[in-house]
Formats: structure tokens, C-alpha cells, sequence
């Protein structure tokens, strides 16, 4: 059984997800939250398997929620969830520890099949985070410090191409003659990248995003 | 006594009063008057005659109706005749230049007659193809003008003699042969380029209806709700005004990202679908952006409609080398084999805009598989 908490501060979203997540048995959703205090002291009290949050929120969005609930419950796994156009705030998530990033309009068996795989310890990329990351680490130029973690493999690019173009997980694999299991570790490895890289492009994205 | 013609005339307007009242072509008349100039200008006499007779102004006929086979034949027969009678009565200049005079005049008036006055029309229709009429002309008229020629070479070269006249008399034969045939060449490269530059601009216009007009009237025909029938029919109007009368595409979005972003938006807005765009790296517009946006607004029109799905997926990356944008659905799919030659959006809105400049299109379907539109453009983005 999988114990989810829902963080959201649009009641309606969070209704119609606390509807879509009663079917599936192997998922419990033990709470909710409107704002950024009751999630964060929600979390510490009984602290789920995976948390469900939304980018944007008054009182510092989904970012505080991450940085204080993962410095004394690192076990927490995070999964953000955003409109499509917010994916300058959803990096910051990413970098901040999230698992992963869907769009809000995200199908529910979708969303229910991406609270699995977090939970399994596999990373969740929408097509807008696959291309972001493509976006940043294939188009420039590598920045010596750590090339192992600067550079994505071809396989990766391949993997996350397919992602950017709107195919599942299955679809990638089926595509390109490899598992289902490889598919979530070249992902898993492309998130690992992302979230330790130092690179200085991965900072500054956002503000480049919205003057290119 | 026929009236003299005050418009269209090449010296006092009398051959054209006389053609007027015997409703035959001015040429003829001239040509006659030029024959009979020969005998001792004898032409020219008349000429003036005729002038003077008709220099109070009569009042301005009607020209007589155009006449036929018989009379002109009849015509024919009297100008001959007339000149046998002077022959025999001795006004005669000579057999040399009379007969070859002749030949070449009316030969000349008949290359030139095509029943107007304009003698450049007249040399273009020369060697029309589709006309046996014109081309029975053309024969009938290089015979006798090289009939002319020939004989003007053979009686009147030993009097005046040498090479010069040889070469003269060659150079007109030249002329009159292969001089419209020259013309016309020239005439005809103008011509196809002209409309080949127009069926270009037929196409484009085509490409265009087809994915704005034609698809806001589809649209029309489904809708029940006669408010977003005015709607519709309103931004459509805007659109097609904006195209028809403004050229300068300044107003539009200047970067490819934007560019694809406002054809989502559009598409989620006309038919109530989602689109998830994701693009990497970005390019100013240009020409050839234009043509990948507009090929891939088609594409998206396509998937939109015909998919049943409404979820379509929009990815777009620009390398250093290669601009390509894939377009899919996981819909019904279609079997691309199976699809009419008249149907086009595909054909024309896509595949021939991305051919057009010099990229391809790639689309991958089959039934219950989905489709998937490859947008592909080689070269350094400008």
C-alpha cells in the first residue's frame, strides 16, 4: 500500500485527484493540505511515502515544503506537479529533491502510475522536463568541472527525446528495442545528473527562458 | 465616293476609306496602291486624286460589312484585271517589277492579316500550332513572298546588278522567315515565366484557403450554435482581410517557440483539444520557419479532427545543424497509402510546404497506431 499526501491550494484539483486516487487499491491517500504550514507540519507529524505538491502556492510554493520536510525526513518521496507553463519553478523542485514532475493535466491513470514508479525509487519525467533538460545539457557547451555528470549519454538524449515527444514509458522502450526497466534508469540517471550537476546553465535557465 | 478615314491611317487615310466601303482588310488596299505605284507611280497619281476628290470632309461612314470568299475573289479578279488592261494598253513599267511586286506586297499583307490592324499580333499568331488556319497563312504567304523574291532576283539583279542587292534581298528573306519566329521566343519565355510565377502564387493562395477558409467553413457545417457560427466566421474574416491586403508578415510572433506556442493555443481554441508543446532550442522566423509553423498548424488541424484523440503532442528541437519538429497523437491512426490525391492537406499543406524549401515530411500512421508527422529542415538556422 502506497500512503500519498496531497498538497494543493486549488480545492477543486484537490478534490478531483482525492476522487481519481480512491480507485487504485494499492493507493491510500492518508491527508491533504491548502497551504504551505499545515503541508510542511502535516508531513513532519506523519510523514507519507510519497507527497504529491503543487508548484505553486502562496507562503513560498512547493519549494519551502521540500527543503524543510526532506532535512529531517530525507525518506519522503516528492512529486511535483505543475500547469505546463511553470517548468522555470519546477527545475528548482527538481534540484530541491523531487522525484519527478508531471503537468497537471496529466490523465489519471497517469498520475496513478507515476505515484508507482516514484515510489519504486524511479524518477517521473513529463515531456515538458524532458525537454528542458535536453534543452540545457545538448545544447551548451560543457562545462569541464565534472564531465561525467555535464554530459547526458547518447541513449539518455534518445530516451528523453521520445519523452519530450509524448510517449510513455513502454512506448520508449517498445521503440527503441530495450526494457521497461532500462527505460526508468536512463530516466533515474538523467535525474541523478540534474539534481547534483553544478552546471551554471541549470541556475540561470529559468531567467534565460524568459528573455530568449 | 468613299469617305476618308480620319483615325487609323498611315498617310491621308484613303486605302482605309476604300477598305471601309468594300469591307475587305486595309492591307490589301495598301498593297494594291503599292503594286500600282510601280507602274510608273501610277499609284501614287491615285492616290493623291482620290485625296483631293475627298477633301471636303464627307461625313464619316459606317464601314460596309466584312466581305466574303466570293466578293473578294471577285476583287482579286478586277485588280488583276486591270492590270492586264494597263499592260496591254501600254502604261506598264515592266513585267520585272510589276509581277514581283505583287507577289511581295499581297504576300507581305497576308503574313500580316489576322482580320485586325495590329501587325505585332499578327506575327505572334504566325506560327501558332493550334490554328491550321494560321498555319495555311503562314505557307501561303512565305510562298509568296519568296516567290517574290526569287523572281525580283532572277529579273532584276542582272540590271541592277552585284552582290549588294544578293545580299539585301537574303537579309529580308531572313527577316520575313525567321524574324517571328525569333519574336516569339523571346514573347514565349516571358509568357511561361509569367505564369509560372503566377501558378506559384495560385499554390500558395490554394495552401492557404485550404488551411484557413476551408477549414473555418468545415467547421461552420458542424456547429449547431449559431453564436460561435458568427464567431468563427468573424476571426475568419479578420484573418482572410489581414492576409488579402496587409503583405508585411511583421506582426507575427518572432521566434519559432512563440510562433508554435500561438499555433497550439490556436488549435486547443478551435476544436477543444490539449496540445502539450515542449520545444528545445529556438530560432528566429524566417522564411523557412514560416513554412514548418504553417505545416505544422496543418498538421495539428489534421490530428485534431481526425485522430479522436484530444491529446496531441507538439515537439520541436533546433540543433547547429537541423531544425525538426514532430507532431503526434496516439488517435486511430490512418493507413497513408489509403489517402486521396485531392485531399489537400497532406499533400500540398504539408508535405509540398516543407519540400517547397527544401526539407521533408515524414508522416507515419497506420490504423489504431496513432500518427506521427516528422517536420524536418537541414541547414544552419539564419
Amino acid at each position: 500500500m502506497i500512503r500519498v499526501f496531497l498538497v494543493d491550494d486549488h480545492r477543486l484539483f484537490l478534490s478531483g485527484v482525492r476522487t481519481e486516487l480512491s480507485d487504485p487499491r494499492d493507493i491510500e491517500l492518508i491527508g491533504s493540505a491548502g497551504d504551505v504550514d499545515d503541508a510542511i507540519d502535516a508531513l513532519r507529524l506523519d510523514p507519507p511515502d510519497v507527497a504529491l505538491v503543487d508548484v505553486h502556492m502562496p507562503g513560498g510554493g512547493g519549494l519551502a515544503i521540500l527543503e524543510n520536510v526532506l532535512q529531517t525526513h530525507p525518506q519522503v518521496k516528492f512529486l511535483a506537479l505543475s500547469v505546463s507553463d511553470a517548468a522555470e519553478d519546477v527545475i528548482a523542485m527538481i534540484r530541491a529533491g523531487a522525484r519527478g514532475y508531471v503537468t497537471k493535466s496529466i490523465r489519471p491513470e497517469a498520475l496513478v502510475d507515476a505515484i508507482r514508479r516514484v515510489h519504486a525509487g524511479d524518477a517521473v519525467f513529463s515531456p515538458m522536463l524532458a525537454g528542458f533538460v535536453l534543452d540545457t545539457f545538448a545544447a551548451t557547451i560543457p562545462v569541464p568541472e565534472d564531465p561525467e555528470l555535464d554530459q547526458l549519454t547518447t541513449r539518455e538524449q534518445e530516451v528523453l527525446r521520445l519523452i519530450a515527444r509524448g510517449f510513455s514509458y513502454k512506448q520508449v522502450a517498445h521503440r527503441l528495442y530495450i526494457s521497461h526497466k532500462t527505460v526508468e534508469s536512463h530516466v533515474s540517471a538523467v535525474l541523478r545528473k540534474l539534481q547534483l550537476s553544478n552546471r551554471y546553465e541549470l541556475a540561470n535557465w529559468a531567467s534565460r527562458r524568459r528573455i530568449v | 465616293m468613299p469617305a476618308r478615314r480620319e483615325r487609323n491611317r498611315l498617310v491621308a487615310g484613303v486605302a482605309g476609306g476604300i477598305a471601309d466601303q468594300l469591307g475587305i482588310p486595309d492591307l490589301y488596299v495598301r498593297a494594291a496602291f503599292l503594286v500600282l505605284a510601280l507602274v510608273w507611280g501610277l499609284g501614287i497619281l491615285l492616290y493623291l486624286v482620290l485625296w483631293a476628290l475627298t477633301l471636303d470632309k464627307t461625313a464619316r461612314q459606317d464601314p460596309a460589312p466584312e466581305a466574303d470568299g466570293e466578293r473578294r475573289a471577285a476583287y482579286v479578279l478586277m485588280f488583276i484585271g486591270s492590270l492586264l488592261l494597263l499592260r496591254s494598253l501600254g502604261i506598264w513599267s515592266g513585267d520585272g517589277w510589276v509581277w514581283p511586286g505583287l507577289a511581295l506586297s499581297f504576300g507581305i499583307a497576308f503574313l500580316m492579316d489576322r482580320g485586325d490592324i495590329d501587325p505585332r499580333s499578327a506575327i505572334l499568331g504566325l506560327f501558332d500550332p493550334q490554328s491550321g488556319r494560321f498555319r495555311a497563312r503562314t505557307v501561303i504567304g512565305i510562298v509568296l513572298a519568296l516567290a517574290g523574291v526569287s523572281i525580283l532576283a532572277n529579273v532584276a539583279a542582272p540590271a541592277v546588278g552585284t552582290v549588294l542587292l544578293a545580299v539585301l534581298i537574303t537579309g529580308v528573306g531572313m527577316v520575313v522567315l525567321f524574324g517571328p519566329w525569333v519574336w516569339k521566343l523571346g514573347a514565349d519565355l516571358g509568357a511561361e515565366r509569367r505564369k509560372r510565377i503566377r501558378q506559384e502564387e495560385r499554390a500558395d493562395m490554394a495552401a492557404h484557403l485550404h488551411d484557413s477558409v476551408l477549414q473555418t467553413l468545415a467547421l461552420i457545417q458542424r456547429t449547431d450554435d449559431s453564436r460561435r457560427m458568427v464567431t468563427l466566421a468573424r476571426v475568419q474574416e479578420r484573418e482572410l482581410r489581414r492576409w488579402l491586403y496587409d503583405t508585411s508578415p511583421a506582426d507575427g510572433p518572432e521566434l519559432l517557440s512563440a510562433a508554435l506556442q500561438e499555433e497550439a493555443d490556436r488549435v486547443e481554441h478551435t476544436f477543444d483539444v490539449r496540445v502539450q508543446l515542449v520545444t528545445v532550442g529556438d530560432r528566429p522566423v524566417d522564411d523557412d520557419v514560416r513554412a514548418i509553423i504553417a505545416a505544422t498548424g496543418e498538421s495539428l488541424n489534421n490530428a485534431a479532427r481526425h485522430s479522436g484523440t484530444d491529446r496531441i503532442s507538439v515537439y520541436s528541437e533546433v540543433g547547429t545543424d537541423a531544425t525538426d519538429v514532430w507532431i503526434s497523437d496516439h488517435g486511430v491512426g490512418f493507413d497513408p497509402t489509403a489517402v486521396a490525391g485531392d485531399r489537400h492537406g497532406i499533400t500540398a499543406s504539408i508535405i509540398g510546404r516543407m519540400e517547397g524549401k527544401g526539407g521533408t515530411a515524414t508522416i507515419s500512421s497506420a490504423p489504431g497506431e496513432g500518427t506521427e508527422v516528422h517536420l524536418y529542415l537541414g541547414g544552419e538556422p539564419r
